[in-house]
């Protein structure tokens, strides 16, 4: 098995390699968002007779939204952008053909593949933005260490919301369209618009009963050492849980599409 | 010019067909732009349950902004993004070459061929928005504020339209240029807040090499009487300038231009 995946890295490496310059260009996706918001929080926070917003002040606005910023794009999963026009095109039909699971080794190292590469390029765009907006970044080894593992989990529930929302591609065309709605929800409950301190408690609540705080706010927060342990094991547990519950809703998705493919096929 | 006016009402009455023929979709689309419009106002009453003002801007004032906001994204949405696929795609496969060879300006054929046409709700939105955000700041304007607005915002659209035409006419030098609107496009979200809360070097990015703010702060700052007459004139010269560099620019490219596969 370890054999398949590291075959299934190697095309997609290759294949991501071809484009490096172009994830130079889509990076300015990623970066524009938090700056900007980054930026209305500063210019709030120092207007501020205290100069900070629920305790927290202009360089701690910094060092929050560009931790979300990497953690963003080590979590978040593109699959979407290939999976749904192979799923529309019927190119999929070829991977079905392999004796391996399509998404779950083929997509999958894609999205990988995307995210290393990426991370190479992000580099010194992040440090570049460090130097100019000075975070207040509290960073310790041990934090680190501890979300580590916040951000694989992470990853891997974005990878598995991400592909289940695509697979509504072989019931409908407009799956962007649903996509564009879930991503406006999770952008709302991650913390990615604004740290989930900021949100008015109700909306707090629903946060916490969603699962896209998990792949944002918690790793940005270990990293940051604003959470207390018990706050961690918990987010811990719930993420644990989030992945099994979202693996058996892609499995039985993922068996109800394939009966439906080849319905049409036939 | 009454030709590129019958040419353009033809376009227009192609695209609507198009509209009409995927009704659907069309709808879809409107829920999706009107899903967006609620999470802007949700994202703004969050901020400003934090705070009464974000750099002095009050949510009057930036109910006016996302209002204005809406008018670039409509020239955003209707014409620059669809036409610059349609050109990418000529470009891949061949067949600009088709539409060089109409009888007609080719950058006119080029940037007003794919007009999606329900965005025009946008202008629709955009004044009751700043209407709304006018009343709610109680600061109505006098005419003369609202006649440099609308000739700013004018002039702004053609910054933006005329900078566009140089990001695409710079794929007739590098044919496998097709990221050339991402970093316009990234960018089109800083229009959503005054550039005046920018750091310098974001303010001078988003004035002068990707004119965003051209067409969304500083109209702003004319509507709010805060411009003086020479900033008006410099942004008003602004937009005649761009739009003759940027026939210059397409003019020498299409020349430059001998087809992706010859």
């Amino acid at each position: 098995m370890l054999r398949i995946y590291q075959r299934f890295w190697m095309i997609n490496w290759a294949e991501q390699w071809q484009y490096r310059a172009n994830l130079l260009m889509y990076l300015a996706y990623w970066v524009v968002f938090p700056i900007v918001y980054l930026t209305v929080w500063s210019a709030i926070a120092n207007g501020a007779p205290s100069g900070m917003v629920q305790g927290m002040n202009a360089r701690d606005f910094a060092a929050y939204y560009l931790t979300l910023l990497a953690v963003d794009l080590a979590t978040t999963s593109v699959s979407i952008h290939m999976l749904a026009s192979k799923i529309q095109d019927g190119t999929i039909s070829n991977e079905l053909l392999r004796p391996v699971h399509p998404i779950l080794t083929n997509t999958f190292v894609n999205d990988l593949a995307f995210k290393a590469l990426q991370m190479l390029i992000f580099v010194p765009v992040w440090l570049a933005l460090t130097w100019l907006f000075n975070p207040a970044l509290t960073y310790t080894w041990s934090s680190f260490l501890l979300a580590l593992p916040a951000i694989v989990l992470g990853f891997l529930m974005s990878f598995l919301i991400t592909t289940t929302t695509t697979l509504m591609a072989f019931w409908t065309t407009r799956v962007h369209a649903l996509h564009d709605l879930v991503f406006a929800v999770a952008k709302l409950f991650s913390g990615q618009f604004v740290p989930l301190l900021m949100l008015p408690l109700w909306m707090q609540g629903i946060a916490r009963v969603l699962p896209f705080q998990l792949s944002m706010s918690f790793p940005t927060l270990i990293l940051l050492n604003k959470m207390t342990p018990g706050d961690i094991a918990l987010n811990y547990v719930l993420q644990i849980v989030w992945i099994v519950a979202l693996f058996i809703l892609f499995r039985m998705i993922w068996t109800r599409a394939l009966r439906r493919f080849s319905a049409v096929g036939a | 010019m009454k030709h590129h006016f019958d040419v353009l009402a033809a376009y227009i009455r192609q695209n609507m067909k198009e509209t009409l023929a995927y009704r659907v979709d069309t709808l879809v689309n409107l829920g999706i732009m009107l899903m967006w419009q609620a999470w802007d106002f949700a994202g703004l009453a969050i901020v400003f349950s934090n705070t009464e003002s974000i750099g002095g801007w009050r949510i009057g004032d930036m109910i006016v902004m996302i209002g204005i906001f809406r008018l670039v994204n409509m020239l955003m949405f209707s014409l620059v993004w669809p036409s610059t696929e349609a050109f990418n795609r000529g470009i891949r496969e061949g067949t600009l070459d088709y539409t060089l060879l109409l009888p007609i300006d080719s950058q006119f054929a080029v940037t007003f061929q794919k007009i999606v046409v329900w965005r025009a709700v946008d202008l629709l939105l955009a004044v009751i928005l700043i209407a709304v955000g006018l009343f709610y700041s109680g600061a109505m304007p006098v005419l003369s504020n609202t006649l440099a607005f609308v000739l700013l915002m004018l002039s702004g659209g053609v910054v933006l339209y005329s900078v566009w035409v140089m990001l695409i006419a710079l794929t007739f030098w590098f044919t496998k240029f097709d990221n050339n609107v991402t970093l316009m496009q990234a960018l089109t979200d800083t229009g959503r807040y005054p550039a005046t809360i920018y750091p310098v070097w974001l303010r001078l990015l988003v004035t002068f090499v990707i004119p965003i703010a051209v067409a969304t702060t500083v109209p702003l700052q004319a509507l709010r009487g805060e411009l003086e007459w020479w900033q008006f004139a410099a942004a008003l010269a602004a937009g005649f300038i761009a739009f003759a560099v940027s026939r210059t620019v397409w003019r020498i490219g299409v020349k430059k231009y001998s087809g992706a596969s010859a």
